[in-house]
Parts: C-alpha cells; sequence; structure tokens
C-alpha cells in the first residue's frame, strides 16, 4: 500500500519547498490584509494548513497504483457529494454550494476538478489506441465531463463549472483529438455567443459589461476592479514596502483576503516582488509538466498534465481579474487566497503531482 | 510497443505546447504588470492619494433576547470613546497633550510607547465609556484635535444577572471593533448565527490624507434576529432567591404539556455583564472560585438520583409482568444477596409492603427484591425512553447525556461484567446513576404524560416535539397514585408538606436522597444520622433531591430540586419545590 522509505526520499522535494515558500508568501500577505494582524486569517489559515499536512503526506507516501485503482470510486463519491450539496447544501450568497460535513463545510466543486481529472487520465489509459483519438471515443469522458458541469452550474457557481468543462476539453485535447475539432468548436462558441449571452444571470451581465468599461459603474461591480488597479498600480517597481500599502489598511479594497489577495500583495511589494511570485508559481507548474513528458505511463502523463493545468488556470484567471485583463470571476489563487476547500484541493494537488512524479519513466503499466 | 508510438508522440507534442502556452500567459501578465506598475505607476501612486471613496464595515446591531413575557435578558446599548487616528495628524502628540489640558485628564505617559507603534489607520482608544460631559467639551473645542475622534461602539447589556447561566457571554466585548463578535457560552454562543446579524457598508469620500469629506452613499446593516425564551423572569428569580444562599444546588421548572422550561436555576451563580465589561478581578475570581459559579448545574451538573428514580424499575416490573399491583415483599429491615446485606434506610423495617407502599414510603427493600427479578439491560434501555442518557441539546453549553447503567457500559469502563448486586443499587438510584435535574423533570414529564413526553426546550417558536412512547394506560394510574399518596398520604415521605400548608397548590411527587460517600446503608434518612451528619464535615452531607408536579388533578409544572449536602430530599428540597410549584400556580406563568 505505502512507498517504501527509499522512493519516499527520492521524491522531488524542491517541489514540496515551492509549495511551502507559496504558502507562506500567502501568510504574510493575509497578515498584512488585515492590518498586522493574525487575526482573523492568517491564524486560522494556518491552522487548516497544519490540519492538513498529514493528510498531504499520506497521499505522498502511497504507492502510484492505489491512486490509479480509486479513481473511479473517487468520482462516484464527487458525484454523491454534488448531489447531496444540491439537496442539503449550506447556502450562501444565494448558492448552494457548501456542503456541512462535521464541523466543516466543504465546496465539493473544488474536489469534482481534482477526481474529474484523474479519472478522464483513466479512462483514456485503459483505452491504449493508436495516433489520433476517434471522435466517437470521446462520447464517454465528453458525457461525464458534462453531467459535472450541470451539477456545479445549477448550484450555481458558473465559474467553477466553466472551469470543470474546460479541464474536460483539456483532458480530450491533450490524448490527441484532431486539432481541427477544438478549432470548429472555437469558431462555433464565438458564432452562438450572443445567444448565451441571454442565459447569463443579470449580475454576471454586469459584470462582464463593468470589465468592459469599469467607470460605467465606479460605485458598483466596476468598483473592484479600479479599486484593484491604482492599489496594484501604486506598488510601482519596489512597492511600498511591508504593512506599507495605504489602500488595503483604508479598506478600499474589497474581499482583499480572498479574490484580491493578489492586489494586496503587489501594492506591497511592487513589481520585483510580483514577477519573483509569478515565477515561483510558473516553477509549480511546468516543473511536473516537464518530468512527467518522459513517462510512459499514459495516465501518469495525463494526470500531472490536467492536474498542472488547473492551477494554471486558477493563477491566470484571479491574477489577470486583479489586473482588469479579465472580468471578475470567483477564482481564489492557489495556497494564497482565505479559504479551507480550496487550500484543501490545492494540497490534494500538490500530493498527487509529486507522488505521480516518482513514478518509473521508463514502465508503461503499473506493475 | 510501437502501437502507441504515435500517440505518446501526440501527448509529447501537445505537453510542450501546454508548456509554451503556461510562459505566454506569465508573459501577457508580467507585461501587464509592468504597464500598470512601472509606465503607469506614478499615475496610480498619485491615484491613490486622491482615492476619494473608500468602503468602511458597519457592524449590525446584535439580536436582542427577551423572556416569555418580552421583558428584554439581554440586549445592546451604545458607548462612545476618545481614539486616535496617528494618520490624520503627524503632530497627534501635542494635540493629546492639549485634549489633557482641555477636555479630561489622560495619563499619556502610560501609552506612549504603546501608540507610537500601533497602525496608523487604525483608531487607538485614549478613554473608554465617556461621559455626556467630556462629550460636549470635546464637541465645543473640536477644531483644535484633527486627530482625536469620538467613536461610536456597540456594547452587550445584561439587566438580569438571574439569566446569566442561560444566556451566557461573548467572547469578546462588542467595543471591540470586529464587524461580529462572538458569542462564547450558552445561548450566545450556540445561536450565534441568528443573533449576529448582517453588517452594513458606508462609501465615504475622503480626501488626501485618509479624512472622511462626505458620507455617498449607506448599505445599512441589519440587526440580527431577536430570541424569545421560554424562561418566566419572575419564577426565575422567585427560584434563585429561595435556594439557601451558602448550598451549591440548582432547580428546574419544566411545563410538562410542551415541554417549556420555565425556569433554569443553579446557585452559586455569576454575572454576564461582568465578561462584558472585561472585569478581570471578577472574571478571574469565577473562574478560580472552587464552588464553581459558571457551571450550570441544572444542565450539566450530573449526581445519582436517589429514591426519586424508584417509578422506573416498578414500572419496568409492571411491564415485564415481574410484578403487579399487589405483589408484596417483606421489608425485615434489609435485604441480601449472598453472604452481603442491602439495607433498608429504615433500620426496623417496612414490613410487608406493595408498590404504592413501596414508592410512598420509599422502602429500598422492597426494590431489592425487585431488582433481583429485573435485567439492568431493560432498565437502562427503559431510563432512555423515558428522558435519561439523552444529551438536550437546548442552547446551552456543556450538553451531556449522563447514565443509567447497563452491562455493555461496565465492560467498557471497568473491563468487568455485571454484579448482580449492582443492580440493587442502581434500582434505588445510587451506584453508577448519574442524572441532571433537567433529566429528572423530563423523566417526571414521561412519566406524568404516559411516556410520550416534550422534548424541553427554552425557545418559544420552536415546535413541540414530542419522545419516548406511550406507556400501558392502567400502569400509568399506578404510578400517579403511588407518587399522589408521597405527599397527600398519611405515611408518604413527603405528607410533611400537606400538613404544614394545606392551602397551597395540590402536588404529588417524590423525595429522593442522593449519597456523596458509601455511608452504610442503615444509616440513610435516619432522623439519628442527622444528628450525627452535623457534627461531619459539610461535604460529605447528603444532597437533597425532590422532584414534584401539581396540580395534582391536571399537572402543568414539574420542579425537580437538587441541593447538594442538603440532607435528606424531605427535609429541605421538598419544602422549597413546593413553594416553586405554589408560586408558579398562583403567577400563573
Amino acid at each position: 500500500m505505502f512507498k517504501n522509505f527509499q522512493s519516499i526520499l527520492q521524491l522531488n522535494w524542491f517541489y514540496f519547498l515551492l509549495i511551502i515558500i507559496i504558502f507562506w508568501i500567502g501568510e504574510i500577505n493575509l497578515f498584512s490584509a488585515a492590518s498586522g494582524s493574525l487575526e482573523p486569517w492568517a491564524k486560522n489559515q494556518l491552522i487548516r494548513f497544519l490540519v492538513f499536512i498529514p493528510l498531504f503526506f499520506l497521499i505522498l507516501m502511497l504507492k502510484s497504483r492505489i491512486i490509479f485503482n480509486l479513481c473511479e470510486i473517487f468520482l462516484i463519491l464527487i458525484v454523491i457529494g454534488l448531489l447531496l450539496t444540491l439537496f442539503f447544501g449550506y447556502t450562501g450568497m444565494g448558492a448552494r454550494r457548501w456542503l456541512r460535513l462535521g464541523f466543516i463545510n466543504l465546496q465539493i466543486s473544488e474536489f469534482a476538478k481534482i477526481f474529474l481529472v484523474l479519472y478522464l487520465a483513466k479512462y483514456f489509459h485503459n483505452l491504449d489506441f493508436k495516433g489520433h483519438l476517434q471522435v466517437s471515443r470521446s462520447i464517454i469522458p465528453l458525457i461525464i465531463t458534462f453531467i459535472i458541469f450541470i451539477l456545479v452550474a445549477i448550484q450555481p457557481d458558473l465559474g467553477t463549472a466553466l472551469i470543470l468543462l474546460i479541464l474536460g476539453c483539456l483532458m480530450i485535447f491533450f490524448i490527441g483529438i484532431r486539432l481541427i475539432y477544438p478549432i470548429l468548436i472555437f469558431f462555433i462558441m464565438i458564432a452562438i455567443s450572443p445567444f448565451l449571452w441571454t442565459f447569463l444571470k443579470p449580475y454576471q451581465q454586469s459584470r462582464v459589461k463593468t470589465f468592459l468599461n469599469p467607470d460605467l459603474d465606479p460605485l458598483g461591480s466596476g468598483y473592484h476592479i479600479i479599486q484593484s488597479k491604482i492599489a496594484i498600480g501604486s506598488g510601482g517597481t519596489r512597492g511600498n514596502g511591508f504593512l506599507g500599502g495605504s489602500q488595503s489598511s483604508l479598506d478600499f479594497i474589497p474581499e482583499k483576503e480572498t479574490d484580491f489577495v493578489f492586489s494586496i500583495f503587489a501594492e506591497q511589494f511592487g513589481f520585483i516582488g510580483s514577477i519573483i511570485l509569478i515565477s515561483i508559481f510558473t516553477l509549480l507548474i511546468i516543473i511536473p509538466i516537464i518530468k512527467s513528458i518522459n513517462i510512459q505511463n499514459t495516465f501518469v502523463k495525463l494526470a500531472i498534465l490536467g492536474l498542472s493545468i488547473k492551477l494554471l488556470i486558477e493563477v491566470v484567471i484571479n491574477i489577470s481579474m486583479t489586473l482588469g485583463i479579465l472580468p471578475v470571476v470567483g477564482v481564489a489563487l492557489p495556497f494564497m487566497s482565505y479559504g479551507g476547500s480550496s487550500l484543501l484541493s490545492n494540497m490534494i494537488i500538490c500530493a498527487l503531482i509529486m507522488n505521480l512524479m516518482s513514478v518509473e519513466k521508463k514502465f508503461k503499466y503499473f506493475r | 510497443m510501437n502501437s502507441n508510438f504515435d500517440s505518446s508522440k501526440i501527448i509529447k507534442r501537445r505537453s510542450f505546447l501546454a508548456i509554451i502556452i503556461a510562459f505566454l500567459f506569465f508573459l501577457i501578465i508580467s507585461a501587464r504588470l509592468f504597464f500598470l506598475q512601472i509606465i503607469r505607476g506614478d499615475t496610480y501612486k498619485k491615484k491613490s492619494k486622491e482615492n476619494r471613496i473608500s468602503t468602511k464595515i458597519t457592524p449590525p446591531s446584535r439580536g436582542d433576547i427577551f423572556d416569555t413575557n418580552g421583558l428584554l435578558v439581554a440586549g445592546t446599548i451604545s458607548n462612545y470613546s476618545f481614539v486616535v487616528y496617528k494618520f490624520l495628524n503627524k503632530n497627534y502628540d501635542f494635540e493629546i497633550k492639549q485634549f489633557n489640558k482641555i477636555i479630561t485628564p489622560v495619563n499619556y505617559e502610560l501609552f506612549k510607547d504603546k501608540l507610537s507603534k500601533s497602525n496608523p489607520y487604525k483608531p487607538f482608544f485614549l478613554l473608554k465609556n465617556i461621559s455626556w460631559d467630556s462629550i460636549v467639551g470635546f464637541e465645543k473645542n473640536k477644531f483644535q484635535f484633527s486627530s482625536i475622534k469620538i467613536l461610536e461602539t456597540k456594547k452587550r447589556y445584561y439587566p438580569h444577572k438571574n439569566f446569566s447561566q442561560i444566556i451566557g457571554y461573548m467572547s469578546e466585548s462588542q467595543t471591540s471593533l470586529k464587524a461580529f463578535p462572538k458569542g462564547a457560552f450558552h445561548i450566545e454562543e450556540f445561536y450565534n448565527n441568528t443573533l449576529k446579524g448582517f453588517p452594513g457598508k458606508t462609501f465615504n469620500e475622503v480626501n488626501a490624507y485618509g479624512k472622511i469629506v462626505r458620507q455617498i452613499s449607506l448599505e445599512p446593516s441589519i440587526k440580527g434576529s431577536d430570541l424569545h425564551l421560554t424562561i418566566n423572569s419572575k419564577l426565575q428569580n422567585f427560584c434563585q432567591n429561595i435556594i439557601p444562599v451558602n448550598k451549591k444546588g440548582s432547580v428546574v421548572v419544566l411545563n410538562s404539556q410542551d415541554g417549556s422550561i420555565l425556569a433554569l436555576n443553579s446557585n452559586p451563580t455569576f454575572n454576564s455583564q461582568d465578561f462584558e465589561n472585561r472585569d478581570s478581578e471578577k472574571i478571574s475570581s469565577f473562574l478560580n472560585d472552587e464552588n464553581k459559579p459558571l457551571f450550570n448545574r441544572a444542565f450539566s451538573g450530573f449526581y445519582p438520583p436517589g429514591s426519586v428514580f424508584k417509578p422506573l424499575p416498578a414500572l419496568l416490573g409492571l411491564e415485564k409482568g415481574l410484578i403487579n399491583e399487589t405483589t408484596e415483599f417483606f421489608c425485615k429491615g434489609h435485604s441480601s444477596i449472598g453472604s452481603r446485606n442491602y439495607y433498608c434506610w429504615k433500620k426496623g423495617g417496612h414490613g410487608k409492603v406493595n408498590l404504592k407502599k413501596g414508592i410512598k414510603e420509599s422502602c429500598d427493600v422492597y426494590f431489592y427484591e425487585l431488582a433481583k427479578l429485573i435485567n439492568i439491560d431493560d432498565l437502562s434501555s427503559l431510563a432512555t425512553e423515558m428522558g435519561f442518557n439523552q444529551k438536550y441539546s437546548i442552547g446551552l453549553s456543556n450538553a451531556k447525556s449522563g447514565l443509567v447503567p447497563n452491562k455493555k457500559w461496565k465492560r467498557k469502563t471497568y473491563g468487568e461484567s455485571w454484579f448482580p448486586g449492582e443492580t440493587l443499587i442502581t434500582c434505588i438510584g445510587q451506584g453508577a446513576n448519574q442524572v441532571s435535574p433537567l433529566q429528572l423533570a423530563t423523566y417526571y414529564s414521561s412519566i406524568i404524560n404516559g411516556g410520550l413526553f416534550p422534548k424541553p426546550r427554552i425557545l418559544k417558536n420552536q415546535s413541540v416535539e414530542f419522545l419516548g412512547r406511550k406507556i400501558n394506560e392502567k400502569f400509568h394510574k399506578i404510578l400517579l397514585n403511588a407518587l399522589n399518596s408521597v405527599v397527600n398520604e398519611v405515611g408518604g415521605t413527603a405528607n410533611k408538606l400537606f400538613r404544614d400548608n394545606p392551602n397551597y397548590i395540590k402536588i404529588a411527587g417524590k423525595t429522593g436522597t442522593s449519597q456523596v460517600i458509601s455511608i452504610k446503608e442503615s444509616d440513610r434518612e435516619d432522623d439519628l444520622y442527622k444528628e450525627k451528619q452535623k457534627e461531619q464535615l459539610e461535604k460529605f452531607k447528603d444532597h437533597s433531591v425532590f422532584v414534584g408536579y401539581g396540580p395534582v388533578d391536571n399537572p402543568k409544572y414539574i420542579a425537580s430540586v437538587i441541593i447538594e449536602n442538603g440532607g435528606s430530599g424531605s427535609s429541605l428540597a421538598a419544602p422549597l419545590a413546593h413553594e416553586i410549584l405554589n408560586f408558579a400556580e398562583k403567577n400563573n406563568v
């Protein structure tokens, strides 16, 4: 069931160091978001991290084959969890997103991302085909992706649902469907987007509108973008220094502990600090993909790729949103935003990636 | 081997594509950062200084708590303080000295260091709870002080000390600036989410120095929901005052018809207001007091119930057909298993005893003989059906389920099997039995209601739920008749109540004496022994227990009274319960 001690030592501990560094930057940032106080965010987040660490190490120590074997079971648990959320979920801000499990509230959709990727990786691994993937063979993965998409979309949580849909489609892309299909879909989407617009809720429409022109509504939904840009821009080259951000101290930035943590960071540490942070994130995402290229096992390759892409999507969407490149959607910055479900799911992802990176390169199948 | 060559090559190519796209994204982000922070950096720096709109969270008012008649027992009042915002004026130092001269003396030297290290954007408290005079004085000279402001904060207000054991207190005073101060104990903690409300937002226009020029818009905060308790403050106060001041004890008054708790008292008690005032001297005296004033004995105090337990084995005997109404056992003062004797409290014995006499005169031997026929596991599960072994989640902290023991518990706890002698001790309410005064009240509610009894509740608008199962109507009558005779027939252990106050409410009930240490069985409830006890240490004295209900023809009120180290049940707890039930009826609470 568990790896032997020797192979645990040979895990990629540099990758673990990157996680610790990012989390620690996040802690410092939450501390400063509260104007130099451990309450209410930094301390809680640290406690959560310490509580989750044993699970992290448990996943690390598992033999990779065990992870492979459990994919379907976990996907079924996720679907059950999503159904339970719809019926018994804890309602907050007009949506049923949280499921109360004992003393914690879990956002099951966060974990759906992980196990959708793992399940699809296993599915394609077992197909064992030649050349390009035939379209007919992508039907089952598409159906499963779509079911999970719908379950999350009707909570309603369109942001997370779209990420799930993108992840599912990207997995099909990576396994090697002919390029013509994604290109076709892209053009169809553009063609029907005016119709999709009418499906969006008024608040979602207003977010897109104010993204295109924030000055339309400086006190309403455009407020976030304007304030965030001012905070980041005022950081300049070197930043205003630790705890020196006037924008965050004066409470100009709303939701500074969740969606807009990056604004707080960039205001304090400036361009240099931001570039360093982004570089660390880049390493965190790219190292596993590079390692996976020479691994023969299709499941491992696809799982590492999919999970790393999940991190990439969230980092890019979150930071782009604070910079005003994308409209405001509620996506957390991995390891830095305050929140338990996101922290737990990202720790599980990184533990899985670290585990799978250690699989022996030359074997195509688990022995 | 080469059958998969193609597809793995495709994955490889697309992995490289993913890496390139990742780099591309980070390049775009870096370019955007370069644009915002370096090219436009100075513009934004200027903008940040001119940033005109700041949002401030306005904390909501916490919901109020009322007693059953709408009397306020926990509310919120406003409090005013002088605070310093350092960022408003660099010469705050000078202003404080000036303030000291003109308005009110403050000992600046004391907090000078702390102030210099504090966050310039956050208020620093100069003086809390300021008087109207100093506010008026300050308003007249306001122009001299640009860094000193008056700050309004909210404070929790508890006008009735006797509700402290029910309402609890807050983890930190509402005078702190958090949007949501949290309840830390009892109702304040349990119903925190209901009480806390939703914060509002104020959008202020501020100038380059963060000074508010005018208010632009306001999203008002929403006050938390109020709670209405079932507790009647008149009765609550009456019960608290009736417990002898120097005795530890508790009272529960329960409405047997709808399960509402009318009074719930524990002595000694504390004052919630002292916690809200952060009166550290008083708080630490509460925490260190060996009589544990923070401990709610009515809800979390668990005792062996003594003889008030006896109707339960009697009912079990009837239900299992082990005895009937006329079955008699002979009491010669003790009963024995093997060589060991189990004594009745009456040395000479009761002679021939049937069920009614057994309860009326509280004959122990009757129950010892019955116990020899009883399976302890049956007794324990009937006890659960009648309100014991249950954790009542009514909104108070430290809920526990107590214990009416069974074989499994014994094995788990001591790794030993159950001894027959233990069934004897359990059936007279001693031994491992651990029950709370609230559970005793629900137990009698179950007896009065014929098995199905309303779940106890402390919130008025909670719907009535029923627990337990129906018991045979004939057995029900037998139990009520026996409990009636305890008070209203000559020879009953509480007949003195009827004789002393014949014009009071007619009640029924059962006395109990809960042993603190194992004294000789023969000494219990013996008058001679009471004399001996006086010489003994107070803390080894028995607990005095009584559970009664009235009016006897149509029961509505149940009073469960335990006075620690109060001696026998008939001597102290019973007259108190009679007074309480009488008060409840006369005032129609």
